[in-house]
């Protein structure tokens, strides 16, 4: 990325060159406005770094000139004047972006990178291709998780390219893009340059061919190859009946950087972005953040002087709700929660007694510190991350204590709510869920807990924990641990939505698997593919079992069955009987004798309801059969009835 | 999923880069962005977005004002809101009630998440 500098004071060149070097920029630096127009106008730059002061002709007017001349490039302002005027008068003028000195180098450079990502056609944080990852604001290049070493240039040669994946990159464009004006390298060097970049992609496991040359155009990122094995089959088109038979289903080769990672490369990936983003937006925010807190802790001076007007008081009531958002955002639970109290306290008694400033100002000092100590957002404390959560009932110490350190292990976050005094467990539950601030994803219950529980409020009956715990959490996994050889217990388990029952003597090691294995079944999308020959019926199907989170590849033309078959792997199917050349009993048949595919659970649904149709179709290998018309929720029922029996047998 | 347009109405300038980022990486969506109640409505009825996602708490026009105006254009009446709250206001959440809105997503929350979390509100 190459970028212009006009700045007057050498000490400040000096020190953005250096800063700018390390995060491999190439600077052109000019001391005065002629010379920047001069530059800015002749060679080609990423961004322009302007001083508003400068000798000749200012930075505003410089920014006038390139915005009247029809110069596009990203520009940023380097201010000392802290008023709106002068801010307002350089957005005006075409500016993108401004920074006020004195400047924190950290935050200028993340301004430069979200301006940079702004003019590339990658919008993205970090640049991704294929198994490529560059991440612009720690220098790092890996492959396949691999970190590679580069010199300065390869990576600029890299950074360049994945900014523009669909570019082919000319030897006078790189040249132009890569070496500052006062260098003159031949085309050769290029070469040579491209040719390291390809010998270390190779050497670490890269196609040779992953940066490709077009003779005599230049060279480029080559298109990624789409796994024969992922395709993405849509649903034949909603067109008019006539045309729907004879369109044959579309796989979905689309050659974006992403489509042949599988599914979950591709959520990491994006959660990797993602924070990656939040690291970027943090390095704006966190100031911006700490002059609000400022203005919050203003108003606690005025309190203190008994001088906090109503007014005052709900402005900064709305601040800390504010902040309070703002953090969130980023997962800074303690702030959030130091804020969240300040609103309450701000949103209370108006005007509030000068006595309670004390109180307000610790809480602001918190605030304050949790803020300036957060240098970096972690994975693990972005909001309901990709961490899934296990609200642990349970008061048996060491189990939970190995439930822990086992889950932690298995990525698995544990929310303990174990009760010092029985009666209150309810509202500790309660309590724990709303502070957690997500939901969890699977419920752990140990029994003894229930037990003493409904004993100690005297009740012989439930409703229990585990009552609450299902009608709270309906669709919700929840496991309970009890003793196996009791079998009421185990009978009252089944009869309150207990989905799975472990024994008091499973390890916790097996716990945590079950949990684990519980969390992933949940996880992946159910793929249903029905094969109808009705239109009507195929069309509306996907949306009747859309609530149940399946993903539904329908089909009205059986001679393609297997070839969907292969593409799309379902996890079940759906056959009509009656189908046009191929009956339905056919292609089941055809399913049972295939070693791949003869596990495959079958559903059958037709108009016919007679006995004989439904024997031959448990004859030749029916799972279940089903008449129409029905509702969705029933064929739902009846889908996730056969994947659980499916489930059962494989675990 | 076919691509939907979102607008998000919201007075926090970081809150909505985030979720413009998030929607944008998860699903892909158009993100249309409003930093006011007044703002919102002039957007809504002109870009007719397919869901609109609402902050309550915000200076002037809050959220369950900017709701209700929503409702009583008829430009905007038939798309659906969905109410951005923290929180510790979910247990306020009754005021909600008998509105007519089609959901409520509480704060904080992870913007990859909010596509999964938008559709299955809408049956989407």
């Amino acid at each position: 990325m190459k970028i212009l500098l006009v700045e007057d004071d050498d000490v400040l060149i000096k020190v953005l060159t250096k800063t700018l070097k390390a995060h491999h920029y190439i600077i052109d630096a000019v001391k005065d406005g002629e010379m920047g127009w001069t530059y800015g106008s002749t060679f080609e730059y990423d961004l322009i770094v302007l001083d508003v002061v400068l000798p000749k002709l200012d930075g505003i007017s410089l920014c006038k000139r390139f915005r009247a001349e029809g110069y596009v490039t990203p520009i940023l302002l380097l201010t000392s004047q802290t008023a709106n005027s002068a801010k307002v008068q350089g957005l005006d003028a075409g500016a993108d972006d401004y920074v006020v000195k004195p400047f924190d180098q950290a935050e200028l450079a993340a301004r430069m990178r979200a301006l940079l990502r702004r003019g590339s056609p990658n919008p993205f944080p970090l640049l991704t291709w294929g198994d490529l990852m560059l991440n612009p604001s720690t220098c790092e290049v890996s492959y396949r998780g691999q970190r590679l070493d580069l010199t300065t240039k390869e990576y600029e040669l890299l950074e360049l390219m994945l900014r523009d994946t669909q570019h082919v990159f000319s030897s006078d464009e790189l040249l132009d893009h890569l070496w500052s004006s006062e260098k003159f390298p031949s085309e050769a060097t290029v070469r040579s340059h491209i040719r390291r970049v390809r010998h270390k992609l190779a050497a670490i496991g890269a196609p040779q061919d992953f940066i490709a040359t077009l003779h005599g155009r230049g060279y480029y990122l080559k298109a990624l190859q789409t796994e024969v094995a992922m395709p993405t089959i849509t649903p034949p088109p909603l067109r008019s009946p006539s045309l729907e038979v004879a369109s044959e289903p579309k796989i979905d080769c689309s050659h974006d950087s992403t489509s042949s990672l599988p599914v979950d490369d591709r959520s990491t990936t994006a959660q990797q972005q993602y924070l990656a983003f939040l690291n970027e937006t943090w390095t704006t925010t966190q100031p911006d953040s700490i002059d609000q807190v400022r203005v919050l802790l203003q108003a606690i001076g005025d309190l203190h002087a008994d001088q906090l007007t109503p007014q005052h008081q709900t402005q900064a009531q709305h601040l800390a709700h504010k902040l309070a958002g703002t953090l969130g955002i980023f997962g800074l639970h303690k702030a959030v929660h130091l804020a969240r109290q300040l609103e309450h306290w701000l949103g209370g008694q108006a005007p509030l007694p000068a006595n309670q400033a004390p109180l307000m100002k610790g809480l602001v000092t918190a605030l304050q510190q949790e803020i300036e100590a957060t240098s970096q957002i972690q994975p693990s404390q972005i909001p309901s991350g990709q961490s899934p959560l296990l609200l642990l009932l349970s008061d048996n110490e060491s189990l939970n204590h190995a439930l822990q350190a086992i889950a932690a292990s298995r990525g698995v976050q544990v929310e303990l709510v174990s009760p010092l005094a029985l009666d209150t467990t309810l509202s500790a539950l309660d309590a724990t869920i709303d502070e957690i601030g997500q939901a969890p994803d699977v419920i752990l219950l140990h029994l003894s807990i229930d037990r003493a529980m409904y004993s100690h409020l005297g009740q012989a009956q439930p409703p229990s924990l585990l009552q609450i715990c299902t009608q709270r959490y309906p669709a919700l996994p929840i496991i309970v641990m009890g003793d196996r050889q009791e079998w009421r217990t185990r009978l009252e388990v089944a009869r309150h939505g207990g989905k799975l029952f472990l024994d008091t003597s499973t390890s916790p090691e097996q716990v945590i698997a079950t949990v684990v294995d519980l969390l992933t079944r949940s996880k992946l999308p159910t793929k249903v593919m029905v094969v109808d020959d009705d239109h009507h019926w195929l069309r509306t199907l996907p949306t009747l079992l859309k609530p149940w989170g399946f993903k539904v590849t329908t089909l009205a033309d059986p001679q393609q069955f297997w070839t969907v078959l292969q593409a799309v792997t379902p996890d079940v199917v759906v056959l009509d009987v009656n189908l046009p050349e191929i009956n339905g009993y056919e292609l089941c048949q055809m399913l049972r004798s295939d070693p791949d595919w003869q596990r495959l659970p079958v559903l059958f649904l037709s108009a016919l309801t007679d006995a004989s149709s439904q024997q031959k179709a448990f004859t030749v290998g029916a799972d279940d059969y089903l008449h129409k018309p029905l509702m969705g929720g029933e064929l739902a029922t009846r889908i996730l009835n056969r994947l659980q029996r499916v489930q059962a047998y494989q675990g | 999923m076919p691509t939907k347009r979102i607008l998000i109405i919201d007075d926090e300038e970081t809150i909505q880069t985030v979720v413009q980022f998030g929607i944008q990486m998860s699903a892909g969506w158009d993100v249309l962005l409003a930093s006011s109640g007044a703002q919102g409505i002039v957007i809504a009825q002109t870009e007719q977005p397919d869901v609109i996602l609402l902050d309550v708490v915000m200076p002037a026009m809050d959220g369950l004002a900017t709701f209700k105006a929503l409702r009583s254009h008829l430009a905007t009446k038939h798309i659906p809101v969905i109410f951005l709250t923290a929180k510790v206001q979910t247990a306020a959440r009754g005021q909600f009630d008998g509105l007519g809105i089609s959901g409520v997503i509480t704060k904080p929350f992870n913007a990859l998440h909010l596509p999964e979390q938008i559709a299955r509100i809408l049956h989407w």
